[in-house]
């Protein structure tokens, strides 16, 4: 079994914010939650670069180390997965992750956070595979359904690659091969170096 | 002469085109070393910092904290039973009136609200064990309504007694002889209306209870830095931890260690027996 990898290709992501939109929308996210976003740095500057960012599904996950009621759990491809049913969010993974990946949408009594809700790299949760519970909770199931996560599949500039780390992998070199990269990029010299 | 001024020239031409090159690369280089650690600061800020300490204090020695807390103090407090019993005084000569209605309405006040607050924090810490997800969802409610029923009270509670709780010498001398609870022996022990041990919960309680409370809010609403909600949580658990060690003391003093010691705080009144020993210095 491989190893399921997001990667995003700094050198193409243009800040469309597509992949945000797109994971919002076909999982129907809450209002206030956001599993994706987009960091731009250097804005309007020679040199700009952008990185969508959602949960990184670590190896040895810290957020799966805090869990005070181990709701949080990794699937052998490596996909870090969450039962919303035993999530009392507490806040714990949040403080934990390195990269703000769970979030917490408003819950009903006096503004207290509701059950953790984070990327699943759209393989779902752990209710019945296609069912509407999952659905509900978790979003749509794509990898049990044969398809790349809903962000990586729309985004346009193909500059966020899902899958197998070593497909992933294959992908990227070959590119980094053809195009090279960073300052020996073409046309880098004719964008980017002030005259 | 002229032979050597083209190649000359040429030579000079390429050398300057290498350093002119070299030098464009170099910068280049560095922008995009630049890039990627802007990239990453804002990625992933300083977690190493306090993520990281969080992450290994949550994972191994907190809930064993909790867990030695309260195992070891009824331990201690068995053996305390068993080996040296508890103090018993005379309840039926006279009796001295020590705390007035308003005084008792807030202690209870606050010692309800602050038994839930340890019953539903244990029940965080130790989730896993009882009651996931609506039954924990359910103490963090009660955790948060309770919060805010014992800050209120733990104002006044201050109020009302910042006076007598002031540290006085003689604390000193109570705490070297553990304020008579080790021996057998009724001899009078050096306290005011509060002995020390009393004083050193009341400032827990009341100033760390501040903290709490401060802290607790952080945890709330996430208002702030996630490193502030970072610090938080770690002062919370930590300080959560003695005010429990602490309350599970104070429930072992007031009810079993000397009996009849509950019934003041029912009916205001102490017998003079047990003032003249354990609060001798205390003027009636």
């Amino acid at each position: 079994m491989g190893r399921m990898k997001f990667l995003c290709d700094v050198e193409r992501c243009i800040d469309c914010s597509g992949c945000v939109v797109a994971c919002k929308e076909g999982n129907h996210i809450p209002v206030g939650v956001n599993r994706r976003r987009v960091i731009t740095i250097g804005s309007g500057q020679p040199g700009e670069k952008s990185i969508s960012v959602s949960c990184m599904h670590c190896s040895d996950a810290p957020c799966i180390a805090v869990c005070p009621v181990d709701c949080i759990y990794q699937r052998e491809d490596g996909i870090v997965l969450h039962n919303k049913d035993t999530c009392i969010g507490c806040g714990y993974c949040f403080m934990a992750c390195p990269f703000g990946a769970p979030q917490f949408p408003t819950g009903q009594v006096f503004g207290a956070r509701g059950a953790m809700d984070k990327c699943t790299f759209c393989a779902g949760g752990p209710a019945e595979t296609f069912s509407a519970k999952e659905m509900k909770l978790y979003g749509q199931n794509r990898i049990a359904e044969g398809k790349v996560p809903l962000c990586a599949g729309m985004c346009a500039t193909k500059s966020l690659l899902a899958g197998d780390s070593d497909e992933v992998a294959d992908v990227y070199r070959e590119r980094n091969f053809k195009r090279g990269s960073g300052a020996n990029a073409w046309g880098w010299s004719k964008a980017y170096t002030k005259k | 002469m002229k032979k050597a001024i083209l190649p000359g020239f040429i030579l000079f031409l390429t050398l300057t085109g290498l350093a002119f090159a070299q030098s464009q690369g170099q910068t280049n280089a560095e922008l995009m070393t630049a890039s990627y650690q802007q990239i990453n600061a804002l990625f992933t800020g300083d977690w190493q910092q306090y993520g990281q300490l969080f992450t290994d204090l949550q994972q191994t020695l907190l809930p064993r904290l909790f867990l030695l807390v309260i195992t070891v103090v009824p331990v201690i407090f068995f053996l305390h039973y068993i080996a040296i019993g508890p103090m018993s005084f005379d309840h039926d000569g006279r009796q001295i009136y020590c705390y007035n209605t308003f005084v008792r309405i807030i202690h209870w006040c606050a010692a309800l609200s602050f038994s839930l607050l340890v019953i539903t924090g244990l029940m965080v810490i130790f989730a896993s064990f009882i009651g996931k997800g609506s039954l924990g969802l359910f103490g963090r409610n009660i955790h948060l309504v309770s919060a805010v029923i014992f800050s209120v009270s733990a104002v006044f509670m201050f109020l009302v007694w910042v006076k007598d709780m002031l540290p006085a010498f003689y604390d000193l001398k109570w705490m070297i002889i553990m304020g008579g609870y080790l021996s057998k022996k009724v001899k009078p022990v050096p306290a005011g209306k509060f002995n020390a041990g009393q004083k050193m919960w009341f400032w827990l309680a009341t100033l760390g209870g501040a903290v709490m409370a401060v802290t607790g809010y952080y945890l709330y609403c996430f208002p702030a830095d996630i490193n502030i909600a970072r610090i938080s949580i770690l002062i919370h658990n930590f300080l959560g931890a003695a005010m429990v060690a602490l309350f599970l003391v104070h429930l072992y003093m007031s009810t079993i260690a000397i009996k009849g010691s509950l019934r003041s705080m029912i009916n205001g009144y102490k017998a003079e027996a047990e003032l003249k020993i354990l609060h001798s210095r205390f003027k009636i």
